[in-house]
């Protein structure tokens, strides 16, 4: 109970601090700029019950007056279930979640809008509403069913990641045991299918050789929805400098992802040295949560920020984010780098526990003399872009039919 | 059809040559044939659904079996289909739900594949829309809540995909509403069952009461904002079948403002021929499980076997003919009960045992050309061939909308 206080006390602090550091310029810039987040898991909140998006909650990462007030313009909300869940089971759970998002933007029309393409996005800007899409995180949620993922598809959906943690059934992920060599020849209709359907094909989480197959086989261009640099921080769920070049070379773009074990190999390599800690925190989520999946994803990250307190894991730093974003810059150009948080779902840095910091994001760019048109751009305009063209690849593949 | 055409040519030359005056059989028959061919003419209930998985059947082409296609619907007037998604009612939970939404993707595949023929509607007028454009509307209705996996977010997916009406059970009680074949387990309607038709109100989804039994049809019927619909069912009265509506439950179904789709299965539309099949086959449900422990989950493989041992138990007399026109008897009871505005058409073709004379969709222009003989009027006929069940849509969509605004 304590230590929960001295958590919000601390995120007080930082979001105090942080307000003031924004220059007006940033803050002119930021407000007027389309800002997307690829990948935020607020989802299974919704599932869970006593969650109210419509107002300010004091735990999580996202509601609709914290979006406001770090001025996000557009939300993928991720459809995600274990990747051991898989056939029948898996796809009836992704339709709950799915009705779930489509039910929210009903529910707050005001402040929402359910939109499927880039034209889409800008409308809901336009009207002063946030763009809420839905991505779906894992390939195992088709249940290797095309008509399934064509469902998906008509209900909203605009990217998939072909794989979470697990391998699924036709294509493998970058933290399990390859079993499929990458992708499938099945995997590949899959690519193939996405591309008619004019959903993005979303390579965070695949393994290197999966990547590589999907680059060959999709016509549009590709992204990773949350991915950091493998070049700072080696894990496997990053990408290495080789791998941001082929996706930009197609004309992807790299998300970056805020979760402290992807952003900083500190943090990395403590959590590797202490196994018995991510066994704990998993007990302890456990009895916290039971089987509530937006507790879990939640508690996991405040449970991890008190081992950051009391000294047993590293502190790491918001800035941590401006570094990725700016070495694949550096890596790909300025047009293949956007942003994927992956808040609700991973452990946030210190200085960005929640949407609300966004602001300082471009005011830390500006700082590093980024022009506003390449802020403009990592805020949303290159996701924006590649999404224009994912849609023209499918209008070609559906007119060549 | 040939008949048809034969007439009008008759008709033509007794105009041309013998200068006669109107009024004379012919000249009904020529009435009927652009009465119908200038009408939307819906079928709220087919089967062919199944048959997209089928490697030998396609929509688009004539075939040589089954009742239903784009060129046999072109020359039956038949403008306006709902397809029907179907799955054996003992499929329930998570796999009911990814078969169904296999059926749902196939049909809108098919509009997809034949969008010069066909247009996909939701709603009353995008199918006046698809018919003032020469195309065929394509609909989806969902035969059984056990589809929906007990899971209202399910059925609201559905919606959105297209869905516009449910028929709350198949021949076997679903995990919320009794159905008419089934040994009652739930008395009508669960408490659940009745948020499953307030969320289809809400969700301007048709609330369909085929299959149903009788007291989950009066559980329906009140708990409904919207008028409901009979999809697929006939006239108790005229056959003393389970799956047709007693003259009481259709005017109560009226009064509410719904609609008998009149059903063209022999065994719901005669009494000698459902006693006759209930000694043989020891009734519907009966010989459709037969059926399936021979053909499997191959529902192509049941319908032929279905309509090959009924034409041989007919040919060897222990089934009795059957008339198209006893279609027309079910229609006018059901008309004569309750007035010319809650009768319509839902066939079951694809799926059911269809009477001599109307063996595929071709042969539809004679039901028009029958109720003028009986004397109806040309608005009449209009409304049982497709305009009662329009107004019904139209209705259920208003309901949704008051909902939803009130929400």
């Amino acid at each position: 109970m304590c230590l929960g206080a001295g958590i919000v006390l601390a995120g007080a602090m930082a979001r105090a601090s942080a307000a003031g550091d924004i220059s007006a310029r940033a803050k002119q810039l930021h407000f007027s700029s389309i800002v997307i987040d690829t990948h935020d898991d607020t989802t299974q909140r919704f599932l869970d019950g006593g969650f109210d998006l419509g107002s300010r909650n004091a735990l999580g990462s996202i509601d609709i007056p914290r979006m406001k007030e770090g001025g996000l313009g557009a939300i993928f909300f991720s459809i995600w279930i274990p990747s051991k869940i898989t056939g029948p089971e898996a796809v009836k759970r992704a339709l709950d979640q799915i009705d779930a998002v489509r039910e929210q933007s009903r529910k707050y029309a005001k402040d929402l809008m359910l939109v499927t393409t880039a034209e889409g996005v800008r409308e809901a800007h336009k009207q002063g509403k946030i763009a809420a899409l839905i991505g779906v995180e894992g390939g195992h949620m088709i249940a290797s069913d095309l008509a399934v993922l064509r469902a998906y598809a008509a209900l909203g959906a605009r990217y998939m990641t072909l794989t979470h943690s697990g391998n699924c059934e036709w294509a493998d992920s970058s933290t399990a045991k390859s079993e499929h060599n990458g992708l499938t020849e099945f995997g590949k209709d899959v690519v193939r299918e996405m591309n008619r359907l004019g959903m993005v094909v979303d390579i965070s989480h695949v393994s290197d050789k999966t990547f590589a197959d999907v680059l060959e086989v999709s016509k549009a261009p590709v992204f990773a929805s949350h991915s950091d640099c493998r070049a700072i921080c080696d894990a496997p769920r990053n990408m290495t400098d080789d791998m941001i070049k082929r996706l930009a070379a197609k004309g992807g773009v790299i998300q970056i992802n805020y979760h402290v074990g992807f952003l900083s190999q500190e943090f990395r390599n403590a959590e590797k040295a202490h196994p018995e800690w991510e066994k704990a925190i998993a007990l302890e989520i456990q009895r916290r949560c039971g089987t509530r999946e937006g507790c879990q994803l939640i508690e996991g990250d405040r449970i991890t920020r008190e081992y950051v307190l009391r000294g047993d894991l590293p502190r790491v730093e918001w800035t941590k984010i401006i570094e990725h974003i700016d070495h694949a810059v550096k890596v790909a150009g300025i047009d293949h780098v956007g942003l994927g948080s992956d808040f609700d779902g991973a452990n946030m840095p210190f200085g960005m526990e929640d949407v609300s910091k966004l602001p300082q994001i471009t005011n830390a760019l500006l700082e590093k003399g980024y022009s506003e048109d390449d802020v403009r751009k990592i805020l949303g305009e290159n996701t924006l872009r590649l999404m224009v063209e994912v849609e023209r690849v499918s209008r070609e593949l559906n007119a060549a039919k | 059809m040939h008949r048809v055409r034969v007439s009008r040519f008759a008709c033509l030359l007794v105009a041309g040559f013998l200068m006669m005056q109107a009024a004379t059989g012919d000249d009904i028959a020529d009435r009927a044939h652009k009465l119908h061919f200038s009408s939307i003419v819906l079928d709220t209930h087919d089967d062919t659904t199944q048959r997209f998985f089928s490697k030998n059947f396609d929509i688009g082409k004539r075939n040589p079996d089954g009742h239903i296609d784009i060129p046999r619907m072109r020359e039956g007037g038949m403008n306006a289909i709902f397809f029907s998604i179907w799955i054996d009612g003992r499929i329930m939970g998570p796999p009911a739900v990814q078969k169904a939404l296999d059926q749902i993707d196939a049909v809108h595949e098919n509009v997809i594949k034949y969008s010069k023929d066909m247009v996909f509607c939701r709603t009353a007028e995008e199918v006046r829309r698809a018919h003032a454009q020469g195309k065929i509307a394509a609909l989806i209705g969902v035969e059984g809540g056990h589809m929906i996996g007990n899971d209202i977010r399910v059925l609201r997916m559905f919606g959105d995909l297209g869905v516009r009406y449910m028929t709350l059970t198949h021949f076997y009680n679903d995990e919320w509403a009794d159905s008419s074949t089934a040994k009652p387990e739930h008395n009508g309607l669960t408490d659940f069952g009745k948020d499953i038709v307030r969320e289809m109100n809400r969700q301007g989804i048709m609330v369909d009461i085929s299959h149903v039994s009788d007291k989950t049809f009066y559980d329906a019927l009140e708990v409904s904002k919207a008028p409901l619909i009979a999809s697929h069912s006939s006239c108790r009265a005229l056959c003393n079948h389970v799956r047709d509506m007693s003259d009481d439950m259709i005017k109560a179904l009226a009064a509410k403002g719904g609609v008998i789709q009149i059903n063209y299965e022999k065994s719901f539309i005669d009494q000698a021929y459902k006693d006759a099949q209930d000694k043989f086959s020891g009734g519907v449900v009966a010989m459709m499980d037969q059926l399936k422990k021979e053909c499997g989950d191959n529902e192509e493989c049941v319908n032929k076997k279905m309509t090959e041992m009924a034409d041989k138990a007919t040919a060897e007399g222990k089934l009795p003919h059957v008339s198209w026109e006893r279609i027309i008897d079910h229609i006018d009871h059901a008309v004569k009960l309750v007035g010319a505005d809650h009768v319509g058409l839902g066939s079951d073709f694809d799926g059911a045992n269809m009477p001599e004379g109307m063996e595929d969709c071709t042969h539809l222009p004679r039901i028009t050309e029958a109720l003028m003989r009986k004397g109806y009027s040309d608005d009449d006929i209009r409304k049982i061939l497709g305009g009662n069940l329009l107004s019904v849509m139209e209705q259920t969509e208003r309901v949704s909308r008051e909902m939803r605004a009130a929400q």
